[in-house]
């Protein structure tokens, strides 16, 4: 079976409909061990492991037969708007979210149709993001956490509903479009809605049952630690610090590692103060969610700079010791390295600018704290231009480490900005409420630069960049995943390309044009011996927007065509 | 068999008697506000400021009864003035004043934004841009279709709803 490829796979559709029909007698368990340990040939969770790199030890594919990968088989998801989620797959059998919180089931290998889960969304609802960046696996259940704020258990073999869990009332701006972060035995998630004026918090759920366990504030009440970064009365009730992205879990300190949003209202000067735990990371007890540390990479925050991503957890070499560590590419352009302690709480340990940032005069090098220029902090009444504007260095696309060659690497992008003046707004439950107006963000672009998206690559140890591959015509919203085989995969164009990239060097090995643009995050597997990399191409959302406001800066074409489908890869031999 | 179980369905929710809360806008409805110094007073023309900004509202009936109980059924109100009306819009509006739905024809969200630039309604999502003086015309954005106008008449001062949406309500999708 070992040497089953594609010129094969005549005899493997032959067997589908028997594997469809009796796939559900084996579809083996997800258990904590396997979580922790995850078997290259599956792609269990978001990131592909706990650590978080996006990485994956399968090298069938490699730089040297990478230019033979051919498309072996694709599905229509039948939904427009932007697709996040990554392929998950557990011994042959793929789990795919789309927008509008749906999922699919496939036969991985073939491309059999299993079935098909959609939720029915409430009567005039409406969310910012009408995306899903994905579902949970454990036991024999699928996790999907719906827009409306309800987490869904399904049965993985037939997609049925096992229960479901209200985590939020949504008419008051929240929504859930993460994937969930499973750990022994819970489930857990966070919110959105930091332009609704919500307050985060992290919330886990009983695996088995829906029975809620805990549920963590990332904005202190008065009187618990942290309350005292909130000067004004009453603004951490709409603090907002959601966590809207999923955490990364250091099973050997039972610590869960989860980001945060922007501070609401975006106007810092509205809510005086630190505004503790806004863009922050949050070290939390896998247990009992308790809060054993934090690190706040900006104070006040005033520029929608989420810190939504968990940092990876990366050893990297440190005064000659390898140091176990955190390292987050931040969205305010910063490339952190910061220490991951017994205890849980995080330390500082350096950091370096990974696109232009004018925001930052210097950060202090023994607690990370930046020395802000106020000329380019935006306020109520006064305007201020701030780059890289309000979508970062890089926004939620993820970033891979890859243990081979050392290297983290990171979808920015760079010569963009914003001017952004605040007014005081009153609150409206479940709309828009950031104290700028959509018509009024001022997105503007450096034309004479040369690009605006590109990717990048920098030594873990050193913070050397040892690569980048620049997009003059487009931005770049595409995650990374880096393989064994010396590789990495990327789309993120507005282009529809998908790429293959020698991770060493930086050079383009392969490219296929998609349906559509490439915001998802790729993975890899492989099933009787055959490695397979598969991603969704749906565009939408912000980059769909973005690239509306680039329509009437630089004259690219607004229209990238909408309409997800699922893109599965192999070489051929 | 198998067909007659859903129409059996169908037959009974009719005879439910509709929810008056979550009903879409009657003919004689007045138009109250739904945020602002105002929230919960019916809609005066006089009140209105004269070229914009909309303001929120929700239908509710001639005692007071509230329709708010679907986010449906959110409307927004602007005094843009004649001058420069389509046709279309003209026979729609009660002083000047334009009333169409709130809900975005994109995905669903409050159109409750104000280009001062381009005398428009701006989505708050995504921002799409939908001219008040024609029908809703859309200027800029993702949205497929014009909002649907809520055909208005003024008695006293007041607005009234003179008539039902003019098309399908709500964003493509969800
Ligand atoms: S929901 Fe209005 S523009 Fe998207």
């Amino acid at each position: 079976m070992k040497k089953l490829h594609i010129s094969t796979s005549l005899a493997a559709l032959m067997l589908a409909g028997a594997l469809g029909a009796a796939y559900g007698a084996d579809y083996s368990p997800v258990t904590d061990a396997r979580l922790k340990n995850p078997e290259p040939q599956n792609w269990l969770m978001t990131r592909g492991n706990y650590q978080g790199w996006s990485y994956s030890a399968l090298d069938q594919i490699n730089s040297t037969n990478v230019k033979s990968l051919t498309p072996v088989w694709n599905i229509a998801t039948g939904v427009d708007s932007g697709h996040e989620a990554p392929p998950i797959v557990n011994n042959g059998v793929m789990f795919v979210a789309t927008p509008y919180s749906q999922v699919m089931a496939m036969d991985a290998a073939t491309g059999d149709f299993l079935w098909r889960y959609k939720r029915k969304l409430p009567e005039g609802f409406a969310a910012l993001h009408n995306t899903s960046r994905g579902v949970a696996l454990y036991g024999d259940k699928v996790y999907l956490p719906g827009l409306d704020a309800v987490l869904v258990a399904l049965d993985a073999k037939t997609g049925k509903v096992a229960w479901e869990a209200k985590v939020e009332d949504w008419k008051t701006g929240y929504y859930m479009t993460m994937a969930p972060l499973v750990v022994k035995g819970k489930v857990l998630v966070g919110v959105a809605g930091g332009e609704f004026g919500v307050r985060g918090f992290v919330a886990a759920f009983d695996a088995e049952t829906g029975k809620p366990a805990w549920k963590t504030y990332t904005v202190p009440a008065p009187g618990e630690p942290g309350s005292e970064t909130w000067e004004k009365p009453d603004t951490w009730k709409t603090g907002g610090a959601s966590t809207w992205m999923t955490g990364n879990y250091d099973a050997d300190t039972n610590t869960v590692y989860w980001g945060t949003g922007n501070a609401s209202p975006w106007f810092g000067d509205q809510r005086p103060g630190d505004n503790l735990y806004t863009s922050s990371t949050v070290a939390l007890d896998g247990d009992t969610g308790k809060m054993k540390g934090h690190f706040q990479y900006h104070q006040n925050e005033s520029w929608d700079w989420d810190e939504m991503n968990a940092p990876m957890l990366v050893d990297f070499q440190k005064d000659g010791k390898t140091t176990k560590g955190l390292l987050k590419p931040a969205r305010n352009g910063y490339l952190y390295w910061l220490g991951r302690n017994e205890d849980g709480t995080i330390n500082y340990l350096n950091s370096q600018a990974y696109v232009p940032q004018n925001v930052f005069k210097s950060v202090d090098p023994k607690t990370g704290r930046p020395d802000v220029d106020v000329a380019h902090k935006p306020s109520t009444g006064k305007a201020a231009k701030f780059c890289p504007g309000l979508w970062g260095g890089k926004d939620w696309p993820y970033e891979a480490y890859n243990p081979k060659t050392g290297m983290v690497y990171i979808p920015s992008n760079e010569n963009h900005c914003n001017t952004l003046e605040g007014k005081v707004e009153k609150r409206v439950l479940g709309q828009w409420w950031t104290g700028v107006a959509v018509p009024d963000l001022n997105f503007s672009v450096d034309t004479k630069a040369g690009f605006y998206g590109e990717l990048q690559a920098y030594d873990v140890n050193t913070g050397k960049r040892a690569w980048r591959d620049l997009y003059a015509n487009s931005m770049n919203w595409g995650s990374v995943l880096t393989t064994a085989g010396g590789l990495l995969f990327a789309g993120g164009t507005n282009d529809r390309m998908f790429r293959a990239y020698d991770a060493m060097t930086g050079e383009e090995l392969w490219h296929f044009r998609t349906n559509s643009g490439v915001m998802a995050p790729p993975s890899t597997y492989s099933v009787n011996g055959v490695q397979y990399v598969a991603v969704a191409s749906g565009w939408g959302v912000d980059p769909a927007f973005q690239q509306s406001l680039m329509a009437e800066l630089v004259g690219w074409n607004a229209d990238v065509p909408q309409g997800g489908s699922v893109w599965v890869f192999a070489v051929n031999k | 068999m198998l067909a007659l179980a859903p129409w059996a369905v169908v037959r009974a929710r009719a005879d439910d008697p509709p929810d008056p809360t979550s009903i879409r806008p009657q003919i004689g409805d007045h138009l109250v506000y739904f945020d602002g110094p105002n929230d919960g007073k019916p809609i005066r023309v006089a009140d209105l400021e004269l070229g914009g900004p909309q303001v929120q509202a929700y239908p509710a009936d001639p005692k007071g009864l509230l329709r708010d109980n679907s986010r449906l059924n959110l409307i927004i109100v602007a005094r843009v003035g004649e001058d420069g009306m389509s046709e279309e819009t003209r026979a729609n509006a009660a002083e000047g004043v334009v009333a169409y739905s709130g809900v975005c024809t994109h995905q669903s969200c409050p159109v409750n934004m104000w280009s001062v630039e381009r005398k428009s309604f701006v989505c708050s999502c995504h921002g799409s841009i939908y001219d008040p003086k024609n029908d809703a015309d859309i200027l800029f954005g993702p949205a497929p279709r014009h909002l649907a106008a809520l055909p208005l008449k003024s008695e006293n001062g007041l607005l009234i709803v003179a008539g039902p949406f003019n098309r399908r309500l709500g964003g493509e999708k969800g």
